[in-house]
């Protein structure tokens, strides 16, 4: 299969909106293709991988170098455009005069294990040069894909679940399956492809692979309406979630992004490896302040999440924990489908043991997810509302009687989580978005009364439908009072609920405070510009809290 | 440099016009003196006392405003004066009938433009170059990411994207004049070979289009109460007015697409709501608007309709031609 064929899946994709149609279209591309291209398109579709070859900066300052064109006219097309791949394929268009065009019959293969990864091999000049040929020799159509891969920003609108159907239907082995198959690295080769598509299901080639997770659904009122004694509660903890994996003496961490992250958390590997029976555990990855037994902030589990081998001050400046929420495997026999009551059962049976051992201790970095015991709905909400204090999002609410299933199934958990806190702030700035909303102000910032000055607090892209994003945008137009580059400076005149999960104080910015996931709520029409909220309104939250 | 009330043509009220012969260009509201372009709904207004245009545009206009109305023609490149000043018309290669204007005074030369583009298009005049003293030119499609392709492949796009899907029901939204034509004349040159439909305003402008002599392909007049079924693998064209509301909920098992340059671009495509996007146009796109600016040799340009900005940079860092701004 030629690239061509890939970017025609590409664009069908692309236009098709039913999933059911995207299903057998893929099917068919499987089907008509070679096993190792089916294999890089599964790799890209499923986004395992977004390397990236060069920026987006880069590429348009090769494509000005290349055809002599103003760095400035490039700037104002990628504001319509909003994604610098296609706008160097949109200017390419007719630039190439090479009637022969060597590479339209290039492998995706051919094209991802050595065209590409080959660029890197070479010094700058020689790079430029072989980007421009392949550019020059590479059909039109084929262009964009090209562009992509190279920045790293191939995306379209395939999930892996959409994969795992098709794959499902193709070979008409259950989708769970093939969901397990497809967990973890994927790595493009023939093999990998074979053993996807294997009708025969082997347990033993999937032994270090984590199950597929199960998530938990918003709450639903009519759980109010049953018994609070047929559920588990535990508290939502804003971590990584993790399924921390023991197979033949060997230890995996996979998050449920499916990435294997045992370089980043060493010192869990090691202090696991001393439990003797082999396991699966679902639970979450935190920083935790061992002192008060309370989670840290997010935050500082960033710094360690991208960071592979970890330095021991590392280690001991941001201490983690591993919180187990659930048992699914215990020495090779998969217990998914025994009840949640009972797995809890298994769980502390195991792992209590090896908590405050005077050998071998590994309480200073695992736990048992402890359990809440709310007396009722109205103790529940209690338990929910004190959830800030702990640091942790709010109530997992879990049925007892439950299986693990996969996904997002319904039914089965909840996550009950504490209410927003809002302020309501006046719309100062709005800056043209990128990706879908090219060509729109998306982007805003927002600020709070201070005496009589308007003072920057948060900035927010999500929360408006699409038509209020059109109409907002038609406003942003007519009311600009001054341009900055791309950002416009706007009359103060428009109020928005602003919501958020965290308050603190922060020394970067000018407002003094940080706010974490400001999203917009509600457009308040109906309030003037002096009804909006002052700074001493947010130190006020910040207190009530702290 | 002639101050903005020197020039002989210029903006009053967000419209062009040539005070010296009292008369407008493509008025939006109520004037004495209309020169009308083309037949778009954007380019002309109801309750002028007189319109001046082609004879293929006064037919278009009538179908639009109705007989009762005072317009008198003039063929392409015929000459006529008003107040001195020698107007005439000149092929654009929009849509049927419609032109660039020229103004000639005292050895000066002025051309609006008009809405054009230079594609080949079987059912209109192909573009003219007219050269001039000074150019006001249309910029719908300013930005050098608009590059259109060949008619024809497009044309085979569609077909392909009706052919790939024989259980349902192909709605393409396109503007009613013009851009139906054209589509319909591609279209039935291509792999698809089934019945085509259109919508009441697109069927009347394609018997305008036949009556003028163009050669249409017949389509069916589609009616609210057609059979499932038989709309089952067909086409149907629509004016994209109808894409948002109720209308849609005639039919059942349906793929959309809308037909417009803007659909270059992904992020315009995605947020349109079709599922998929042509990009075709009747405007010129950049590589056409700067081979006008050129060929016409004009010394002094103007820029209206669309986001001019980038377009005079370029034409003032690159190829040293002075633009001007009208103001409004």
């Amino acid at each position: 299969m030629s690239l061509k064929r890939f970017s025609e899946l590409f664009s069908d994709l692309d236009s098709i909106n039913s999933t059911n149609n995207k299903i057998e279209v893929l099917k068919r591309y499987f089907l008509s293709n070679e096993p190792i291209d089916n294999s890089w398109a599964i790799y890209l579709l499923t986004g395992k991988s977004n390397k990236r070859f060069i920026s987006g900066r880069y590429l348009k300052n090769l494509f000005s170098q290349i055809y002599e064109y103003p760095q400035w006219l490039i700037d104002t097309c990628y504001l319509k455009v909003g994604d610098s791949a296609e706008v160097i394929t949109l200017l390419l268009k007719k630039k190439s005069t090479t009637r022969k065009k060597k590479l339209s019959n290039i492998s995706l293969n051919e094209l991802l294990s050595k065209t590409i990864p080959n660029l890197s091999k070479l010094n700058e000049e020689e790079k430029n040069l072989q980007i421009k040929n392949i550019w020059e020799t590479l059909p039109e159509d084929n262009h964009l894909i090209f562009n992509k891969i190279l920045t790293g920003t191939f995306r379209v609108g395939v999930s892996i679940g959409l994969i795992t159907k098709s794959i499902s239907k193709l070979i008409n082995i259950d989708e769970e399956i093939i969901s397990h198959r497809l967990m973890g690295n994927f790595e493009p080769s023939i093999d990998s492809y074979e053993f996807l598509i294997n009708k025969n299901i082997n347990l033993q080639e999937l032994n270090s692979k984590p199950f597929p997770f199960l998530l938990a659904n918003t709450i639903e009122d009519k759980i109010f309406k049953n018994s609070i004694n047929d559920f588990q509660f535990e508290w939502k903890y804003d971590g990584i979630r993790m399924q921390l994996i023991k197979r033949s003496g060997n230890v995996s961490l996979w998050t449920r992004g499916q990435e294997l992250v045992n370089e980043s958390f060493p010192e869990l590997v090691e202090k696991m490896s001393y439990i003797k029976d082999d396991f699966v555990l679902d639970g979450e990855l935190l920083v935790w302040n061992f002192k008060e037994q309370i989670a840290l902030d997010f935050s500082l589990l960033q710094k360690r999440i991208n960071r592979k081998s970890p330095t021991r001050s590392i280690q001991i400046k941001y201490p983690i924990i591993f919180i187990a929420y659930d048992l699914l495997e215990i020495n090779g026999k998969d217990i998914r489908d025994i009840k949640l009551e009972n797995r809890r059962i298994e769980l502390e049976k195991y792992f209590s043991k090896w908590q405050n051992k005077t050998e071998n201790n590994i309480s200073d970095i695992f736990k048992i997810c402890d359990l809440i015991y709310p007396k009722d709905w109205p103790d529940a909400l209690t338990y929910k509302e004190k959830s800030r204090e702990n640091n942790t999002e709010g109530l997992i609410i879990k049925k007892k009687t439950s299986i693990y299933a996969s996904g997002r199934k319904k039914g089965i958990w909840w996550k009950y989580k504490v209410d927003p806190m809002q302020l309501d702030a006046v719309l100062i700035y709005a800056k043209g978005g990128s990706g879908k909303r090219a060509g729109l102000y998306t982007d805003y910032s927002f600020a709070l009364w201070k005496d009589k000055e308007l003072i920057k607090f948060a900035s927010a892209y999500s929360g408006l439908t699409n038509i209020e994003i059109k109409e907002l945008d038609k406003w942003i137009r007519k009311n600009t009072i001054g341009k900055y580059g791309p950002v416009r400076s706007l009359k103060p005149e428009m109020v928005f609920e602003i919501s958020f999960e965290k308050i603190q104080i922060s020394k970067r910015h000018k407002s003094g405070i940080a706010v974490r996931f400001p999203r917009i709520t509600k457009w308040r029409k109906d309030k003037k510009i002096y009804d909006a909220d002052s700074l001493d309104n947010a130190y006020e939250l910040m207190r009530k809290i702290s | 440099m002639r101050t903005k009330q020197e020039y002989l043509i210029r903006y009053k009220d967000g419209n062009l016009y040539c005070e010296l012969a009292d008369i407008w260009i493509d008025p939006s509201k109520p004037v004495k003196n209309a020169l009308i372009t083309h037949a778009h709904f954007d380019h002309f207004t109801f309750g002028c006392e007189e319109y001046i245009t082609t004879r293929e545009t006064e037919i278009l206009l009538k179908e639009r405003i109705g007989d009762n109305i005072k317009i008198k023609t003039f063929e392409y490149g015929e000459e006529f004066k008003i107040n001195g000043i020698k107007i005439s018309f000149h092929p654009s290669g929009h849509i049927l009938g419609s032109s660039q204007i020229r103004f000639i005074f005292a050895e000066e030369k002025w051309l609006i433009s008009g809405d054009f583009k230079l594609q080949k298009d079987k059912t209109c005049k192909q573009y003219e170059i007219v050269k001039t003293d000074y150019l006001i030119s249309e910029c719908t499609f300013g930005l050098p990411i608009f590059k259109w392709d060949e008619t024809n492949k497009i044309a085979n796009d569609i077909s392909k994207w009706i052919n790939n899907s024989p259980e349902k029901t192909s709605l393409l939204f396109c503007y009613s004049l013009g851009k139906a034509q054209r589509l319909l004349n591609e279209i039935s040159q291509t792999n698809f070979k089934g019945k085509i439909y259109s919508h009441g305003s697109i069927y009347k402008m394609n018997n305008c289009y036949k009556e003028l002599g163009i050669n249409i392909k017949d389509t069916i007049k589609i009616e609210n109460k057609k059979m499932i079924d038989e709309l089952r693998g067909s086409l149907i064209l629509l004016p994209p007015s109808l894409s948002k509301g109720s209308y849609l909920k005639n039919f059942k098992n349906i793929q959309t697409a809308f037909a417009s340059g803007w659909m270059s671009i992904r992020a315009l495509r995605k947020r349109s709501g079709y599922d998929k996007g042509f990009a075709i146009s009747d405007h010129a796109d950049w590589d056409g608007i700067l081979e006008v600016v050129k060929k016409s040799e004009a010394k002094n340009v103007f820029f209206h309709h669309g986001d001019s900005e980038a377009l005079s940079k370029y034409l003032i860092e690159k190829e040293s031609i002075n633009v001007l701004f009208f103001g409004k």
